[in-house]
């Protein structure tokens, strides 16, 4: 353990983000990854990640989220996964489920250690699915998640919400939970990284879209007993903002975690790692470079650099401080937000994230989610 | 278990040392994980096969002066429990 004041760190991560490949068959233009710090020249060899491997196993490193690009374009994926597991962890994928055969799926179910692979569905049918991804990326998908459900593989849906699709959230609920009944499936929204940048304006939820995906989303999850799920985007936002709101009426002192850039808790538990080897305190930070593999090594990367220290002590850092929120009402009750987003929208990251900001959200006309004109405060 | 016993824990369970000298044993092909105060650590390290339950117990009572007077029945117990996940054996 080591203590930076009163922040205790533990002794290597728990969990690390592998983005094995820089490669990928689609081009989605909300794609967080082309064109972002991440979007790196060539690849690693087999060798170099597999070397890697037995250091992450020392290290007791616990399981490894395997990412992109897309991580099916490798040819040598199998031998990667091996050597994974040879070193005695557990592995979850993150793909866009295109290119996922039955051979594939039997392979990683005989692993025994997948703990799941999350593909992306974003519409009940092909028009809002391939509305920003490849013609055709709709279909080979779904095949994709009935290879892994033949093998009992857990899948985890993604469904990342866009102005394509954010009419289409009773449908795409029915299609995922009720005809291919999946246990549950996750949101989030395009956001503001990689591609996404360059078409915002077309894709990018506008401040109506984002109040109408709240109530749609917190009604569905009512509905399907609380088989949505979200860790960003509007049913995050919806649940967290109107904790806030309820806070603010009720006058309440504080909410717990509050008060200052405290949102992130990943950089306490694991890091990642760019297709081209450089460790990043997380893959939503790709500009973060912190040392190479097999040339730094991971442990004194993850105690000692000065750039995991400064991002872990950001949550010491007052929101009553920043210009950007005098006067807030909502300081005691509010978080700050993802660093990543702040990075990408005002080049800072430790400053609270415009894109998820309460008090600007209502000040350009935003609506919190309402049932028959009362907050929905029991959510 | 005897106390010539050498205990050997199973090579594919990882101990993960997290704060103040406590640890999580983690199954890697169950995703069980257990939380195992500072003397079970100690213990978990020796079990390599080589050392006896008698040489567990004194080097515990070398490093940890004021082991309890239970100490000998907290090692067996905590081998046990071990043996009957299925994490630990012993060699022959
Ligand atoms: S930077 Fe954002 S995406 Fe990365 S761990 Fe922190 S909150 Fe999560
Ligand atoms: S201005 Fe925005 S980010 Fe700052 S405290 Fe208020 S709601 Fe939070």
């Amino acid at each position: 353990m080591k203590d930076e004041g009163n922040i205790r760190v533990m002794k290597s991560p728990k969990t690390v983000e592998l983005s094995i490949t820089n490669r990928c068959n689609l081009r989605c233009i909300y794609c967080a990854h082309f064109t972002s710090d991440g979007d790196q020249g060539s690849d690693l060899s087999t060798a170099e990640w597999l070397k890697f491997f037995v250091e992450l196993n020392r290290s007791a490193v616990l399981d490894v989220t395997i990412s992109g690009g897309e991580p099916f374009m490798r040819d040598d994926l199998r031998e990667l996964i091996d050597g994974i597991v040879r070193n005695r962890m557990r592995f979850s994928i993150l793909s866009n489920g295109t290119l996922i055969t039955d051979e594939m799926a039997a392979y990683l179910a005989s692993t025994g250690r997948c703990d799941y692979v999350q593909v992306s569905i974003d519409g009940s049918y092909s028009g809002p699915h391939d509305a920003f991804r490849n013609n055709g990326s709709f279909d080979l998908v779904v095949a994709g998640l009935k290879h892994l459900q033949a093998h009992h593989l857990r899948v985890n849906v993604r469904v990342t919400i866009h102005r394509h699709n954010v009419q289409n959230l009773d449908a795409i609920a029915r299609f995922l939970l009720e005809d291919l009944n999946l246990p549950g499936f996750s949101t989030n929204a395009a956001s503001y990284a990689g591609l996404c940048r360059s078409y915002a304006d077309e894709v990018q939820l506008t401040v109506d879209d984002r109040s109408q995906a709240m109530e749609t989303l917190l009604r569905l999850n009512k509905q399907y007993n609380g088989r949505i799920s979200a860790s960003a985007g509007p049913l995050a936002e919806a649940k967290h903002w109107l904790e806030m709101e309820d806070a603010r009426t009720e006058n309440r002192a504080k909410l717990p975690n509050c008060g200052s850039l405290r949102s992130c808790g990943g950089v306490f538990s694991g890091m990642a790692v760019r297709a081209d080897g450089i460790m990043l305190p997380c893959s939503q930070m790709p500009h973060i470079e912190l040392g190479r593999i097999n040339q730094d090594h991971l442990v004194d990367v993850w105690l000692t650099h000065p750039e995991f220290k400064r991002l872990r002590e950001r949550r010491a850092i007052l929101l009553e401080d920043f210009d950007f929120c005098r006067q807030c009402d909502y300081i005691p009750y509010c978080r700050g937000n993802c660093p990543a987003l702040a990075y990408n929208i005002l080049g800072e990251e430790n400053h609270p994230s415009p894109d998820a900001c309460l008090k600007r959200f209502l000040e350009a006309g935003g609506r919190l989610p309402t049932n028959n004109g009362q907050l929905i405060i029991d959510n | 278990m005897k106390s010539d016993d050498r205990p050997l824990a199973d090579p594919m369970l990882v101990l993960r040392e997290e704060f103040d000298d406590w640890a999580i044993l983690f199954d890697p092909d169950t995703g069980d994980s257990f939380g195992v105060n500072p003397v079970s650590v100690f213990i978990f390290k020796h079990l390599d096969g080589r050392n006896t339950l008698d040489d567990i117990m004194h080097k515990l009572s070398v490093e940890c002066e004021d082991a309890p007077d239970d100490a000998e029945q907290y090692v067996a117990e905590f081998i046990d429990s071990l043996v009957q996940k299925g994490f630990a054996g012993f060699e022959q």
